[in-house]
């Protein structure tokens, strides 16, 4: 569970956008969760919802969007990353399809405040 | 507390790109209705999170490894693999003046560390409350502990948890992952992105392998396929099995400075050069795959390589 503190963070810089712009209310938060990361959306989102509680991101409308991953490989080979069928479950792992060396994350590890909305005045 | 369920986002994907362009109409849509609030603008911000954490472990590293000269490893994996029991047989083997510090990250209580205190190595212990694992800011509550200048070497023993520490790096030179024979061999495939995330792997308790009915090849296999090339190490922390490998990855990665690079292949490549050449057990599986069907030969030899002792050192 460590969407509260990343909705934490978040929630401080959007405070700090909005000082930036001379806004005293956050009326919208978007926020976009890559694929590999551990961050659950639907946690992230309800963790945001607490954390911007008395402040003045408070009932900011929340937008959420995903990121997909994307791996490239030294032999010249990009892409989604390739799924490996095991036991338990679909995987994604970081074997390249082309070369079978390990493949590096281009895209998909990250989770950003995209942006924040405020009052126009 | 207040929830704002009353106000669900309508989200048509097709006309996004239209909101997008058109601030007015999508502060207009997010916004209260109140009069003379109905305008609005959105800043762009584009800030990774995540991103920030990694920076912070850089932070560390650099603090730890290159103004205090500490070589910081770190161990995770679940509650019961055995990642306080390779420690302490890591410290076992250190020569007597090396200087080693422990940091200990647990939910609650001093167990682990008490332990660590009995091997006479300076120990903190971090309890973290309600959070799952070791962040940056858990593991400065830790450094503040020790004696960094006095330190050659500290390990830290994360939180026992294969989901959380796969975001957050803490700027050690090496995390190894210890997954054991206990957790079912299907343990691998159910955690990619935490193999993904660390340098080197460790499955441990293969003495008990076959009583709890675990196929140690088919988990080093599986490493194999999640993250290539992975340095995979099959021990028995309780025996000894595979110690003497693992303790010298260990201190390859000290003598070469293998710099962990965080989310960067650099360094990932220097450190297979050099399992390939020493620590071939999970390169071997692999060709023993593809070799059982037409070499017999081959396959004795894998056989002969298989309880992973000690012939390599």
């Amino acid at each position: 569970m460590h969407e509260m503190s990343i909705a934490d963070s978040m929630i401080d810089i959007a405070k700090r956008t909005a000082a930036d712009n001379d806004a005293d209310r956050i009326t919208g938060l978007t926020v976009a969760v890559g694929e590999a990361t551990h961050v659950n959306p639907d946690q992230l989102r309800h963790a945001l919802e607490v954390m911007a509680d008395g402040t003045l991101a408070e009932g900011a409308e929340i937008t959420m969007e995903t990121i997909d991953a994307e791996a490239s490989c030294e032999c010249g080979w990009s892409g989604e990353p390739p799924t490996v069928d095991g036991a338990a479950m679909i995987a994604p792992t970081s074997k390249c399809p082309e070369c079978g060396s390990r493949t590096e994350l281009t895209r998909g590890d990250e989770c950003r405040l995209e942006s924040i909305s405020v009052p126009e005045d | 507390m207040t929830y704002h369920h009353q106000r669900p986002p309508i989200r048509v994907p097709n006309l996004d790109y239209l909101f997008d362009r058109l601030p007015t109409l999508r502060a207009h849509r997010f916004g209260h209705d109140h009069e003379g609030e109905g305008e609005g603008v959105t800043t762009d911000v584009d800030e990774d999170v995540l991103a920030q954490f990694r920076e912070e472990a850089e932070q560390l590293h650099e603090r730890l490894a290159h103004e205090h000269g500490v070589f910081v490893v770190e161990f995770l994996g679940s509650t019961g693999s055995g990642k306080t029991r390779l420690i302490e047989r890591l410290i076992e083997r250190a020569p007597e003046d090396e200087s080693i510090g422990v940091i200990v990250g647990d939910v609650a209580g001093d167990d682990d560390a008490s332990r660590f205190r009995e091997l006479g190595v300076e120990v903190a212990n971090v309890n973290t409350g309600k959070e799952c694992h070791l962040d940056p800011t858990f593991l400065e509550e830790g450094l503040d502990q020790l004696d960094l200048a006095a330190l050659d070497t500290l390990y830290i023993e994360n939180v026992g948890n294969m989901v959380c520490p796969a975001d957050f790096p803490l700027g050690a030179e090496a995390r190894i992952l210890v997954v054991s024979t206990t957790e079912g061999d299907d343990v691998v495939g159910k955690h990619p992105l935490l193999f993904q995330a660390c340098d080197a792997a460790v499955v441990n308790k293969i003495d008990i392998a076959e009583a709890v009915n675990a196929d140690v090849e088919a988990m080093t296999a599986d490493v194999n396929e999640v993250n290539p090339n992975m340095p995979t190490f099959e021990t028995s922390a309780e025996h000894g099995d595979g110690l003497d490998d693992l303790s010298t990855y260990v201190q390859e990665i000290r003598d070469g400075g293998h710099h962990r690079d965080h989310g960067h292949g650099h360094s990932h490549g220097h450190a297979h050069d050099h399992d390939d050449e020493s620590h071939h057990h999970s390169h071997d599986h692999g060709h023993d795959h593809s070799h059982d069907e037409d070499h017999s030969h081959d396959h004795e030899h894998a056989d002969h390589d298989h309880p992973p002792a000690t012939e390599d050192e």
